[in-house]
């Protein structure tokens, strides 16, 4: 039932002829009111659908056990789905004539055979090679056998949202669950396809000393160069409240060899009052696979989101990050490091918001292109409104290109609407400066060397910020194995 | 029907028009072109003129200058260089900057012998610094004319790192950052790169700490320097002590000390020219670049010549600069 191959060029119909409405079968099974009332009303706009999106829908839903029996399904996950099909149908698959998508190309997602995961891995061997409470999730589903929470205050909840015992937990998450976000087509493919959703929990006070590791590992997959592309669609939501503490720290790993998947993972964040989330994020997947990645924040006053990103895998990846500063002196601390070092593009479209007095923001975004076919595409909006007077809100870009022909696209910007602000702004492309590798050649240091030191250290700029020091020099080695070559070829 | 299509989806990122943001807004980025800049590893240590005399540079190297001994006995007063061996000859030297192709240096003369202690002078942009940059090998500049003969060997056809592992070390006047790299590694790096030129076995990190640890004390600097970035939010003062200290670790037969002086405080100042003049023997030379009196009564250059406008215009002895100090530039010229 859920294999379901998709053919591999269809276009949005570009004028639809009134004669021939076409009505997409409905898709879902559980009709609501409000469904029905959605198709009539825009039953012109959903003629403009996207026949590849309403398959890929439909084949979501096929794939999920629980949507034949509803009963199943929590409230606020079923909200999600009817919430994410709503706005699928209106959704076109983007197209590089969208400005978000303008230069990232998704057509190879779409010409793919793109079948949903339906079920969990039946065998799953993973290397316990971290020190930290940490919850695996395969495929888009948690799997508890492989996962270790202990080392948790006994308050802290972590796990599945049908696992939730406590009322008041449940009743707390679901007030927040999918509220307010803003999402693209791939949120709310996320939010059809999720088959449950994780949910890390802090209560009110609770500072959390150890992090906890989410691992997500991608287990099905075509061979390298097969047009088989699995879709998973991780879904986790933290929710902080005040005065919590807590670090997440987000792993993606594919499995052996270069497989080709799809990994659609969506991140709430949910910071109350004066609580702190030290988010580190790192993408290792297979360079076959796509990526698609959606983080959204929301901090309350006072409250503390750090986030430190590294991704290096992936054909393509595309990490959105949307965040909003929702009250006064609110700290917000962005550093991100792309590398692309093959035939890959990595993205970034990040959005903070600041809409109160006081806040703060630090945004660092680095990215190293070594391919000639490489692709780096940062879009990063940073706006300042009417009533965030007193900001300080700083943004910095930095690209290295090592081969011809490698290509970055920046577009950093700030808005500001508050007049009494203090933000700076920058962005520079360059190899490698040419005073600071004559200053190792100076000491005697040879170019090979000293380019090599200096590359690394490009990115140790960010990946140093890393809080935990284990996971920093994992971090560090892979990026030194993933440059070796690139590094001799260049020099 | 028109009015409900939607190009976009309804939650496209697009820049609202009134975004009266800085330069920004650049929606994209043209290509950058990576250029790999020639990058000859061969040592072109073949000599190009016969050698006038043998050093044993070698056996130099397995010994960097010893933080202790310092028994230099100024040759000041003597000014005669006696049997000493010629170190450095620069003849008729021009240069350009690379950029501009604007002259800077016009016909430099100078020569140093080994022990001495020279001093160049000179009012601001004369050249002092070009001089010194371009004698490492600075890519800003390009010699467009003359000979520089250092050690027997003809200086101008080396790469930086080859002169720097010849033995010629230049402090920068302004030192920069290197973020991202840690001090104690760019030195291990370098000292590496010394040992490996002499066929000795690299160092680790902690043999290489136990080497450099006594070394701080020489230019009085924490043992946290070490693992700060390489100049990375460094003083004024900090830098020069840590080009200072990169020279301890590294030694020279040559150092050429640019403004070694400038940005320290009267205390800093007695440190650094203790550090310099412990690192003297009878062998090695030093051609500072100051504008002040004081590092030269702590370091007592046998020579003093004055620069002006891309040439060597006056030599003379340690008179000149108690001149200089009192009637200016006028009052020697
Ligand atoms: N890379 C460069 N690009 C442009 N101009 C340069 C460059 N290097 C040197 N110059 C110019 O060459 C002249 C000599 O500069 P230099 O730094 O050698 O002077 P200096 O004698 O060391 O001066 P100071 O005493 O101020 O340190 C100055 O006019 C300077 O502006
Ligand atoms: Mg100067």
């Amino acid at each position: 039932m859920a294999a379901l191959a998709f053919t591999p060029h269809i276009h949005r119909p570009p004028t639809p002829s009134p004669s021939t409405p076409r009505i997409p079968k409905p898709i879902a099974r559980h009709k609501t009111e409000r469904r029905v009332s959605v198709q009539t009303s825009a039953s012109l706009q959903t003629s403009f659908s996207d026949p590849f999106v309403l398959q890929l829908a439909e084949a979501l839903e096929d794939s999920l056990p629980s949507s034949s029996s509803s009963s199943s399904v929590s409230l606020p996950l079923q909200n999600l789905r009817d919430n994410s099909s709503e706005t699928l149908l209106s959704t076109p698959w983007p197209s590089r004539k969208d400005e978000p998508f303008r230069y990232t190309d998704t057509s190879f997602i779409k010409s793919s055979q793109v079948q949903p995961v339906s079920h969990p891995p039946q065998s799953l061997s993973i290397s316990s090679d971290t020190q930290f409470p940490n919850f695996v999730i395969a495929d888009g589903f948690a799997v508890n056998s492989v996962s270790d929470l202990s080392g948790l205050p006994n308050e802290v909840f972590v796990g599945n949202l049908l696992d939730i015992s406590s009322e008041s937990i449940l009743k707390r998450v679901s007030e927040f669950v999918s509220k307010g976000s803003e999402g693209d087509l791939f949120w709310s493919i996320n939010g059809i396809g999720a088959p449950d959703l994780t949910v890390v929990y802090v209560p009110a006070g609770c500072i959390v000393e150890n992090p906890i590791h989410l691992r997500y590992f991608s287990i099905e997959g075509g061979e390298e160069g097969s047009s088989k592309l699995p879709i998973s669609n991780p879904r986790v939501f933290v929710f902080v409240e005040k005065g919590g503490e807590i670090g997440i720290i987000e792993e993606f790993l594919g499995g052996d060899g270069n497989k080709s998947y799809w990994a659609n993972a969506v991140l709430e964040v949910v910071v109350e009052e004066g609580g702190k989330v030290r988010h580190s994020y790192i993408q290792k997947q297979s360079f076959s696979a796509a990526h698609i990645k959606w983080t959204s924040v929301r901090q309350e006053s006072n409250s503390t989101y750090e986030l430190v990103e590294v991704s290096t895998g992936g054909r393509l990846s595309r990490h959105n990050l949307h965040i909003t500063q929702l009250g006064p002196d609110t700290v917000t601390e962005l550093s991100t490091f792309h590398l692309a070092v093959s035939d890959q593009t990595q993205d970034l479209h990040s959005k903070l918001v600041l809409d109160h007095p006081r806040g703060y923001s630090r945004q660092l975004h680095k990215c190293i292109v070594s391919h000639s076919l490489g692709q780096a595409v940062f879009d990063g909006n940073i706006k300042v409104n009417r009533y965030a007077q007193q900001t300080d809100a700083g943004q910095l870009t930095r690209s290295l290109l090592l081969e011809p022909r490698a290509t970055v696209n920046v577009k950093p910007n700030l808005q500001i609407i508050a007049d009494d602000v203090k933000c700076s702004h920058g962005a520079a492309i360059s190899d490698l400066e040419e005073t600071q590798l004559f200053y190792f050649r100076a000491r005697g240091i040879d170019a090979e060397t000293a380019r090599k030191a200096l590359v690394l250290s490009f990115g140790a700029e960010v990946i140093q910020q890393l809080p935990y020091p284990s996971v920093r020099k994992e971090i560090e080695t892979h990026f030194k194995e993933l440059l070796e070559p690139a590094i001799k070829a260049s020099s | 029907m028109a009015l409900n299509l939607l190009p976009y989806p309804p939650c496209t990122l697009s820049s609202p028009p009134q975004s009266y943001s800085s330069s920004s807004a650049t929606s994209s980025v043209p290509f950058t072109r990576y250029a790999s800049p020639s990058n000859s590893l061969l040592f072109t240590l073949t000599a190009t003129r016969p050698l006038p005399f043998r050093t044993n540079h070698a056996r130099r190297h397995l010994t960097p200058l010893s933080a202790s001994l310092s028994t230099f006995d100024s040759p000041s007063t003597s000014g005669s260089h006696g049997k000493k061996k010629l170190l450095l000859e620069v003849k008729d030297l021009t240069a350009v900057i690379a950029e501009s192709g604007k002259e800077i240096l016009k016909g430099v003369n100078l020569s140093v012998y080994e022990g001495e202690v020279h001093a160049v002078m000179g009012k601001n942009g004369s050249g002092k610094s070009t001089f010194a940059k371009v004698l490492v090998g600075h890519p800003d500049y390009e010699v467009t004319g003359g000979s520089v003969v250092f050690k027997g060997e003809n200086l101008l056809e080396m790469e930086a790192e080859e002169r720097s592992l010849a033995g010629l070390f230049m402090s920068f006047q302004s030192p920069i950052e290197i973020p991202g790299v840690s001090n104690i590694d760019f030195l291990n790096m370098a000292y590496n790169a010394r040992r490996r030129k002499l066929n000795l076995p690299e160092l680790g990190p902690i043999e290489f700490y136990a080497y450099i640890f006594p070394k701080l004390d020489l230019v009085n600097m924490k043992t946290d320097f070490l693992n700060r970035n390489v100049n990375e939010g460094f003083s004024g003062g900090e830098r020069k002590r840590n080009e200072i200290l990169q020279l301890a670790v590294l030694g020279a037969d040559l150092s050429i000390l640019d403004e070694i002086d400038s940005g320290l405080d009267v205390d800093a100042l007695r440190d650094v020219a203790k550090a310099v003049n412990s690192l003297l023997t009878t062998q090695n030379s030093v051609l500072m670049i100051t504008h002040y009196q004081r590092l030269i009564e702590f370091i007592k250059p046998a020579y003093i010549h004055i620069m002006e406008d891309g040439k060597i215009v006056k030599t003379g002895d340690i008179s000149i600069a108690k001149i200089l100090e009192k009637g200016g530039f006028k009052a020697i010229s």
